[in-house]
């Protein structure tokens, strides 16, 4: 379920549906009604929902199968300055 | 049948609404031509520059002095020397005007003050990539398209070409506003065709059971290659595949945005142009050797890793502000909410799938084989220099369409022409269903056949057996598609679209391929394992002609 909707902040003002590049929300919702994620297999992360939203009330949430791979920086280890978890 | 909720009248209409298509509205309409903009999502947001982009390839006199100078830089850089001249030339020599005309609207081209050209780099070599800031860019073009008088209906993706005898008489759209599936006719004596790069035809390779994890926008199907095909258009190079790289497993394309160096595990660098990160130049490994991120987990040598430790502070920052200019917000809020820093963490790289098969080939004009239709941006077969081409060729179009639209008659039936009729009464049939396969499965058995029997390389071959296996895996689940497709909304009849165009392109693509009875880049084939000099510096051209598909080779125009 990527964006995830704060119903206290929503202003139901239907714009995160209407310009949502993959239509995740589905059709723009009836007045005065919260959009959901209609789709939420569709969603590509561009995060222009939570951007353009007038109240902020959008955040994105990332699955746990898009996890950003990453270890300590190789050049850092070498040269000495590679943190707390230089030595592993 | 599904209903037809509004019969439009144009001189222009622009199927798609993203760089290209947004130009394409703009010149149009002050060309004085009725412009029509038909957007699948909306055009405020829509597409890989939903959120931005940060590279615009130009040629910018004071800088470059000649404009050889550009081409050279751009022949030898990510978008290759596969393009015609005469059509690169073109679009460089009105991209100045373009920049200015962007900058004077408030699409930020000089951020840093002054030009700058920064990634996708040799060192010490000229640079074509312009540093601009696109956060903006859809949102500014949005308002210039209508403040020049162009139509813009969002939420209404073109379905289909309607040609009438010489020339165009127009394009059948879906209306996904609602949640019930209509239709929506445009008649318009020219049609610009600007949809995007054709994805989803491969399994997505960070995140093989979710297809929408790609790196490029996953709603751009390229399905005006398939629709300008189905009635007779000419398409170029589409037998390649180019395999963008970048994070895993969160896809995104940017990797140029990227300063730091591409390492192995031990902190090695893996390429000999760089030791340092760059904010100039980046590490043009990874553009030159595109394989290296896979090979490297072939060999067991890998994970490749980018490694910007060692940067500055400064250089850092640039950095992380350039992919907000990029559009990448969403991915700096996922490293901050996973606790990852570029400055202190090496990213491990993977390549992508492939997508942005070529298509549509047109002149230096933007005009194709067909009369009144012209195609601009990234479907485009013969030419690519990603967002700069789509602005400045959109200008070029909306321009051309129009002159072409003053000379040409008005189709007052379009709609009920026997094309129009059958195309529509072909989708209703999904619609109308009440049971059956979801466009998702169809989505997955096209990607899985493609990638199993046609997948470009690296450590992928074709051949003719694989091929041909292929072709006829491709004609058993087209008749099972055809017997069983459902959409029971607006919204999964237009998915559904998008998935019926992969399929057509990727038969086109296996075709082409069997063409191509030799290897060259990452287009391996096991039983013609050489390079064909007599094969340099040509495409493989394709059109759908009365008696069936008709390949030819032609020259790459030098």
């Amino acid at each position: 379920m990527p964006p995830v909707i704060s119903p206290d902040k929503c202003l139901r003002c239907g714009l995160c549906a209407d310009i949502c590049p993959l239509e995740v929300f589905g059709c723009r919702p009836a007045k005065n009604e919260m959009p959901t994620v209609r789709y939420p297999d569709e969603c590509w992360h561009c995060n222009v929902c939570a951007l353009d939203c007038p109240a902020g009330a959008i955040t994105l949430r990332h699955p746990i199968s898009h996890m950003i791979l990453h270890v300590d920086s190789p050049f850092l280890k070498n040269s000495g300055q590679g943190g707390p978890h230089a030595a592993d | 049948m599904l209903p037809i909720k509004e019969i439009l009248d144009a001189d222009v209409v622009i199927a798609g609404g993203g760089i290209g298509g947004l130009m394409a509205a703009v010149a149009a309409a002050r060309a004085g031509a009725s412009t029509v903009v038909l957007e699948k999502a909306h055009t405020k947001r829509s597409g890989s520059g939903a959120g931005g982009n940060d590279h615009f390839a130009c040629y910018i006199p004071e800088v470059h002095g000649d404009l050889a100078t550009a081409r050279e830089a751009i022949l030898g850089s990510l978008v290759g020397g596969d393009q015609d001249r005469d059509v690169l030339d073109a679009s460089l020599m009105r991209s100045r005007e373009v920049v200015d005309m962007w900058h004077s609207w408030g699409i930020n081209m000089k951020p840093r003050g002054d030009w700058l050209f920064e990634g996708h780099a040799f060192p010490g070599r000229p640079r074509a990539f312009l540093k601009y800031d696109g956060s903006n860019q859809k949102k500014v073009l949005t308002a210039q398209a209508l403040r020049a008088g162009a139509v813009i209906v969002n939420h209404s993706p073109v379905l289909e070409l309607l040609p009438v005898p010489g020339g165009m008489g127009g394009v059948l759209a879906l209306d996904t506003s609602e949640e019930k599936p209509s239709f929506r006719i445009v008649r318009a004596k020219a049609v610009i065709l600007a949809t995007g790069n054709p994805c989803r035809l491969f399994v997505s390779a960070n995140t093989p059971g979710l297809m929408f994890n790609i790196g490029v926008c996953p709603a751009c199907t390229g399905e005006s290659i398939a629709q300008f095909w189905r009635v007779g258009g000419a398409l170029v190079g589409m037998d390649r595949g180019y395999r963008h790289a970048g994070p895993r497993y969160s896809s995104r394309c940017g990797k140029a945005t990227w300063l730091g160096v591409y390492r192995y595990p031990d902190g090695s660098p893996i390429g000999p142009f760089t030791t340092v990160p760059s904010r100039e130049t980046s590490d043009i490994t990874g553009d030159i050797w595109n394989s290296s991120f896979s090979d490297l987990m072939v060999n067991g040598t890998g994970p490749a890793i980018m490694d910007c430790g060692g940067a500055s502070e400064d250089d850092l920052k640039h950095m992380l502000w350039a992919m907000g200019c990029e559009g990448l917000t969403g991915f700096l809020a996922q490293m901050k909410q996973e606790g990852v820093d570029p400055g202190r963490h090496g990213v491990v790289f993977g390549q992508y799938e492939p997508h942005g098969i070529r298509g549509i080939e047109i002149n230096p004009e933007t005009g194709t084989n067909l009369p009144g239709v012209y195609a601009v941006g990234d479907h485009v077969g013969n030419f690519r220099t990603n967002i700069g081409g789509a602005a400045v060729f959109g200008l070029i179009s909306g321009e051309q369409a129009a002159s072409y639209a003053a000379g040409a008659s008005p189709c007052q039936d379009v709609e009920n022409s026997p094309w129009a009729r059958e195309r529509m009464a072909y989708y209703s049939t999904f619609a109308g269903r009440s049971s059956g396969a979801t466009w998702q499965e169809c989505n997955h058995a096209i990607q899985q056949i493609l990638t199993d029997f046609a997948a470009p390389g690296p450590h992928k071959v074709r051949s003719a057996s694989l091929l041909k296996s292929g072709l006829k895996f491709i004609g058993d689940m087209r008749r099972r598609v055809d017997a069983e497709l459902c959409t029971p909304t607006a919204h999964e009849l237009m998915r559904a679209s998008e998935t019926l165009a992969i399929m057509d392109m990727g038969e086109i693509m296996i075709r082409c391929a069997l063409e191509r009875k030799e290897s060259r880049g990452n287009m391996q084939r096991s039983d013609y394992p050489f390079t064909n000099p007599m094969l340099n510096g040509q495409f493989i051209r394709i059109v759908n002609g009365e008696n069936g598909p008709e390949i030819s080779w032609r020259p790459i125009h030098r």
